[in-house]
């Protein structure tokens, strides 16, 4: 009796905070928007200035306008002043021309706004593709309770994202890497913390208002949002059927608040570690296209501290420390969970591009696919070699380790090398597998430190490898001109000869997987120790859906009531 | 009166209940059961882990007859649920002390 009353006033302090949350920010939105100082951009909410003739690029990148150079004493001065010069008496002699710039560029960015808009709406469906996969894989008497886990992440991490995560990650965007596809969010312009171009933690666009009230910067939210949840959702698979609601519900404010956008700022926000091309004359910088490490790797090892905290099941492991199976319950939700989520993955890779006008989506488009079938086959076939059976689930692990190997190199790569990719993501999830379930004796009910974690971090990785130049010429403001000698040259790897780049990923991916475990790891043993984040042995064994939520996933399964 | 049990392979049932049939039994009780004999269990392995299948699913029929029809009907399971590999199952017999049919109160043989 007083076991429930202790779990209803959790609860209820639980609702209490949310409600609290809403307030704050519903205070806050209404307020009147921050006044901004002169020479500020001012932020477009009705996007009726977003995209005129500055924006009008030909498919080279180079704009149709003709800025006024400012440094005189630069050594192409000269040219520069005349290619300015005569783009005045151009556009002095030819008004409809400039006129019709302007219109081009406003549709230039409407394409690039509907191609971001929907490409997000698909990765938001991969949260049920997740949900289905994750639940497939658990034991029955925990089905409602994860499902429960997946909707409830969804809507916390957002509010978290929406309050102050996309400040920490996008608020200073403008400075080093201005989204030009989307319009350039002119007003997403100051680093909270650091400055030029070592900046660790955005300080704009707090609540979304403000500066962030505009129309493009809305669009990146939007699709950064959903990236952010899939980070989220990550953690879900490994610390399922244990851990509490409300332990749960802290992790993903964590998440979506602080971890994420953090790492996020680092390598897309223009922070520090976009910018080790310039400052520490390292290739072009730190480069994850769609996120290999900045979401899913962070997911990933954020989920194996987690797990680690947790502890492994009960029943996990016997006596003499072999491993037992719970097998999954539903493998065809599995199936079906894995193919949305491949769904999911053309707009999360393709979609990175902020914009339709980046021609390149077709390559990422295939190298995605094609790294998804090579990462099923590799891991159908070491299962199949290795144990005498292929394993469903280990297939469908299969594919989403190649398809998280590939979403940092996707765009950079040929597809030849994106099978390979996947190759190598599909034995190395299987490995993985075996060794946190063996070695390491994590317990990890969905494989998602193998999946995410690990191939997330072989992925980045791979971009310095495999990258092969033909995308990417200045990237992070490096060789807009020329690179390695030549002119166009982009992102390269280690067998094209740029060693710099490589040395590069290997440190930026395992500098996310410090950060993730570490600050996961300090953060939540300091929560763990001041209210245990895991259910009693007593819940545990019976199933968490109705002490935790009281009502069973499935309840035909229970003895039938009077009610029935 | 008599309660027949089979323990039969699940694949075999509507074999068995078509025979059933033909020698006039009037009624089945099907359960799904598991359990195991000489045929034990085998070992599979799942994501890594070993695991052994001790407990195999087979059906269990609970069939009610006068004591004149439980030779035909035990050679009509035999018949229809062996397939000469192990694990086909048994047939318990038993003796009932009364029978009772609940819609109408009617008892012993009347109520089978």
């Amino acid at each position: 009796m007083t076991d429930i009353v202790v779990r209803r006033r959790g609860r209820r302090s639980l609702l209490f905070s949310a409600a609290l949350l809403l307030l704050v920010t519903g205070v806050l939105a209404g307020r009147p928007p921050v006044s901004l100082a002169d020479d500020e951009p001012k932020p477009d909410p009705a996007g009726i200035a977003t995209g005129d003739k500055t924006s009008a690029v030909d498919a080279a990148g180079n704009s149709f306008v003709v800025s006024e150079p400012t440094d005189k004493s630069a050594p192409d001065y000269p040219q520069k002043q005349k290619d300015y010069d005569e783009y005045q008496a151009a556009a002095a002699k030819e008004p409809l021309a400039v006129k019709l710039a302007d219109t081009v560029g406003h549709v230039r960015i409407a394409t690039n706004f509907a191609w971001t808009l929907n490409t997000g709406y698909l990765v938001l469906f991969m949260q049920a593709g997740f949900a289905l996969l994750t639940c497939g894989l658990v034991r029955k008497k925990n089905a409602a309770h994860l499902m429960m886990l997946n909707f409830a992440a969804y809507v916390f991490a957002f509010l978290a994202y929406y309050a102050v995560g996309y400040a920490f990650q996008w608020g200073g965007v403008a400075i080093n890497a201005a989204p030009t596809n989307l319009g350039g969010t002119p007003t997403l312009n100051s680093f909270l913390i650091g400055s030029g171009q070592w900046g660790f933690l955005g300080g704009k666009g707090f609540f979304l208002s403000g500066p962030a009230y505009d129309a493009g910067a809305n669009v990146l939210m939007l699709f950064e949002v959903v990236f952010m949840e899939t980070a989220g959702y990550i953690i879900v698979g490994a610390i399922c059927e244990r851990i509490t609601f409300s332990a749960f519900i802290l992790c993903e404010l964590f998440v979506g608040a602080i971890l994420y956008p953090i790492f996020g700022c680092w390598v897309w926000g223009g922070g520090w570690m976009s910018q080790w091309g310039s400052t520490l004359n390292l290739g072009h910088g730190y480069v994850d296209f769609a996120g290999s490490t900045v979401v899913h790797a962070i997911g990933g090892f954020c989920a194996m501290a987690l797990a680690v905290i947790l502890g492994p099941r009960i029943g996990k492991y016997r006596k003499d420390g072999k491993p037992n199976p719970f097998p999954a319950h539903n493998i065809v939700f599995v199936v079906t969970g894995t193919f949305i989520l491949l769904f999911g993955w053309m707009g999360f890779n393709p979609g990175s591009t902020l914009g339709a006008t980046d021609l390149r989506i077709g390559v990422v488009a295939v190298n995605t696919n094609l790294a998804a079938c090579s990462g099923s086959a590799a891991a159908l076939m070491f299962w199949y070699y290795m144990f005498g059976k292929p394993d469903i689930s280990m297939a469908c692990n299969g594919m989403l380790a190649g398809l998280v190997a590939i979403t940092a190199p996707c765009a950079f790569v040929s597809p030849t090398s994106a099978i390979i990719i996947g190759i190598l993501a599909g034995v190395l999830v299987c490995v993985g597998v075996l060794f946190n379930e063996r070695v390491l004796k994590v317990d990890d009910p969905c494989g998602a430190i193998s999946v995410h974690g690990y191939c997330g971090w072989l992925g980045a990785v791979c971009v310095g490898i495999f990258a092969d130049g033909t995308y990417g010429a200045g990237w992070n403001g490096i060789g807009a001109t020329t690179y390695l000698g030549q002119a166009g040259q982009g992102v390269t790897g280690l067998l094209q000869g740029d060693t710099s780049q490589f040395i590069c990923q290997l440190m930026g991916a395992t500098l996310c997987v410090a950060w993730a475990f570490g600050a996961t790891y300090i953060v939540f043993s300091l929560v763990n120790a001041i209210k245990p984040m895991r259910v009693t042995p007593e819940v545990e064994m019976e199933g968490l859906d109705v002490p935790e939520f009281g009502m069973l996933g499935y309840p035909e399964d229970a003895i039938v009531s009077a009610a029935s | 009166m008599k309660r027949i049990v089979a323990i039969i392979k699940p694949h075999k049932l509507d074999e068995v209940k078509e025979h059933l049939r033909g020698v006039g039994v009037q009624g089945i009780t099907v359960t799904e059961v598991k359990g195991f004999g000489r045929q034990k269990g085998h070992t599979e392995l799942y994501r890594g882990a070993e695991y052994t299948v001790d407990f195999l699913p087979k059906v269990q029929l609970t069939i009610l007859a006068p004591e004149d029809q439980v030779a035909s009907i035990v050679e009509a399971i035999v018949q229809s649920a062996r397939t000469g590999k192990i694990g086909d199952g048994k047939i318990f017999v038993s003796s009932v002390d009364e029978v009772i049919r609940i819609r109408t109160g009617e008892r012993g043989k009347d109520a089978i």
